[in-house]
């Protein structure tokens, strides 16, 4: 039941990814310096079945790109925009192209986040709420978190990824729910930034 | 004009050295042996005040007597330690570069973490994890009242330590014409190590005089050189005056911090409202100071690795509790929401 559970979501996910990328209404709209990578943020199985029983559903949008691994759950890749970031230093921001739409079926509310970006300073993911201006805090490196700097490239591993508590705060306000919670576990968070 | 600017930030230290406590009373090393358990530290002078503080913090917040405590050996004096029940003794280690070579030289029955006050060298072995424990930053010193101007750059400060800016009056003419004196600390020294990288690694010259203990302002070498150059931890500063964790040897003495000179636009500025320039942590003299671990011991899921992470980890004590913010703070850090980040 729990597979099926993950798969109906992975699924879903899939459908409204199509949709997005045709609308071609979730473009990043920074205007970052020039650096590649990716973010990778995977929701683990236990967390996906958790918020899918809830009604709860986290969709990634173009130009993320999602997957789903039975064993290790679904994830999403979020392409580097831009960076001006020293992640050993602990500063500095990192642009992600794609948004991610949040819904709750069981209360038929939604909220999409776009910029979405690595804050350093913060650490913390983060993304602008449709309509709004002001960064939210949503998730946070947790467990065993490890950054590396080779040459020009960065990165960033997070064995754990726990929901913020003013990211909780805002999405159940958001959705009408109070399944989000501060220190939630989410998954694990990879990120990779080139300078170029 | 200079000379007032320097005489403002003393005084300015000054009426605010009794304003900020920490919660509880530190010690310096260990009151009694430490149990073959206990997380248990040596290395950087930098951080070991407040690492004392934490560990007696921490440890107030446990029940259990047999639970990992946590205890850390200060820098200084020299000699033998036994650091918990069952080590090995081992030279007290002096710095960071030192306590991160006790870490490798020694097991968790002697060493469990090195702190330290400068990041991973291209030397350290890629076993060891630098956890990160706080934001810092080093400038140079001088004394108040001095010859040395309120600012130098990077450059300059490599041209003193190279010993081919051997006079004031080569920095500006209208300075007073004087020997400058560029000393640094001990060698296994973190901020020593990180200074030198932030002025761009100079070939030290022979005018540059080695010894003082980091941190110290009252070295006899420094108490009264109106023309010493000396790098200083801006942390270890402010714990010193504007938190009041000052001991006789353990003083700033009569330096104060200076600036860097960047562009005739930016010059760096350390402290603001007695804390840290943002800018200035964000700069090339802006810096981590980390614990350093085993990394088996950090990943592991015994006892042992529970602890450390329980500790030091971005789900620990120092990381998210209210009390030990406060303790890195009060020792003039900038706690950094990637606590427990390892490099």
């Amino acid at each position: 039941m729990s597979r099926i559970s993950a798969r109906l979501v992975a699924a879903g996910a899939a459908a409204v990814l199509s949709l997005t990328a045709l609308s071609g209404a979730a473009a990043a709209d920074t205007a970052p310096v020039t650096a590649t990578g990716n973010a990778v943020i995977n929701e683990s199985n236990t967390f996906l079945q958790s918020a899918a029983g809830n009604g709860v559903v986290i969709i990634p949008l173009p130009q993320a790109t999602p997957s789903y691994d039975s064993t290790t759950g679904f994830s999403a890749s979020f392409p580097v925009a831009g960076a001006s970031v020293n992640l050993a230093g602990y500063y500095g921001n990192v642009q992600l192209g794609g948004s991610l739409l949040f819904i709750d079926f069981a209360t038929g509310k939604s909220v999409t986040f776009k910029q979405i970006a690595f804050s350093a300073d913060d650490w913390r993911v983060t993304g602008v709420p449709a309509g709004g201006t002001t960064p939210v805090p949503l998730l946070k490196p947790a467990g065993v978190v490890r950054t590396t700097k080779s040459g020009t490239t960065q990165t960033l591993s997070a064995s754990d990824l726990k929901v913020d508590a003013n990211g909780a705060q805002f999405l159940d306000t958001q959705l009408n729910t109070t399944f989000f919670t501060s220190g939630q576990s989410v998954g694990s968070l990879s990120l990779t930034v080139v300078n170029g | 004009m200079r000379k007032t600017a320097a005489k403002l930030l003393a005084v300015a230290a000054l009426a605010t050295s009794l304003a900020t406590v920490a919660a509880g009373t530190s010690v310096a090393d260990p009151a009694s042996l430490p149990n073959s358990q206990d997380i248990v530290g040596v290395g950087s002078d930098t951080t070991q005040a407040v690492l004392n503080q934490l560990s007696t913090d921490y440890n107030a917040t446990l029940t259990d007597p047999n639970a990992p405590h946590l205890y850390s050996w200060d820098a200084i004096p020299t000699g033998t330690i036994t650091t918990k029940s069952g080590a090995t003794p081992i030279t007290r280690p002096n710095g960071s570069g030192a306590g991160i070579t006790a870490l490798n030289g020694n097991t968790s029955a002697t060493v469990d973490f090195a702190r330290s006050s400068r990041a991973r060298q291209a030397t350290d072995p890629a076993t060891d994890d630098f956890i990160a424990l706080a934001k810092d930053a080093v400038t140079w010193s001088a004394v108040n009242g001095g010859h040395a101007p309120a600012k130098l750059s990077a450059a300059q400060l490599n041209a003193i330590y190279a010993c081919t800016t051997t006079n004031w009056t080569q920095i500006d003419p209208t300075l007073p014409s004087a020997t400058i004196h560029p000393i640094l600390p001990q060698a296994a020294s973190g901020t020593r190590s990180f200074f030198l990288g932030a002025i761009g690694n100079p070939t030290l010259g022979s005018c540059v005089v080695t010894g003082p203990q980091e941190n110290e302002g009252v070295d006899p070498l420094l108490l009264n050189d109106v023309d010493a150059v000396f790098p200083y931890s801006v942390a270890h500063y402010l714990g010193q005056t504007v938190g009041g964790h000052s001991t006789p040897a353990d003083s700033v003495g009569n330096l104060t911090l200076r600036n860097i000179y960047v562009s005739p636009t930016l010059t760096l500025v350390p402290v603001t409202n007695n804390v840290i320039t943002t800018n200035f942590a964000n700069s090339s003299f802006g810096r981590v100071v980390y614990n350093v671990v085993r990394d088996a011991e950090w990943t592991a899921t015994d006892a042992h690795g529970t602890a450390l992470r329980a500790i030091f980890g971005p789900d620990g004590w120092i990381c998210n509790d209210a009390v030990a913010n406060a303790d890195l703070k009060s020792y003039g850090f900038l706690p950094t929401p990637a606590c427990g980040t390892a490099y």
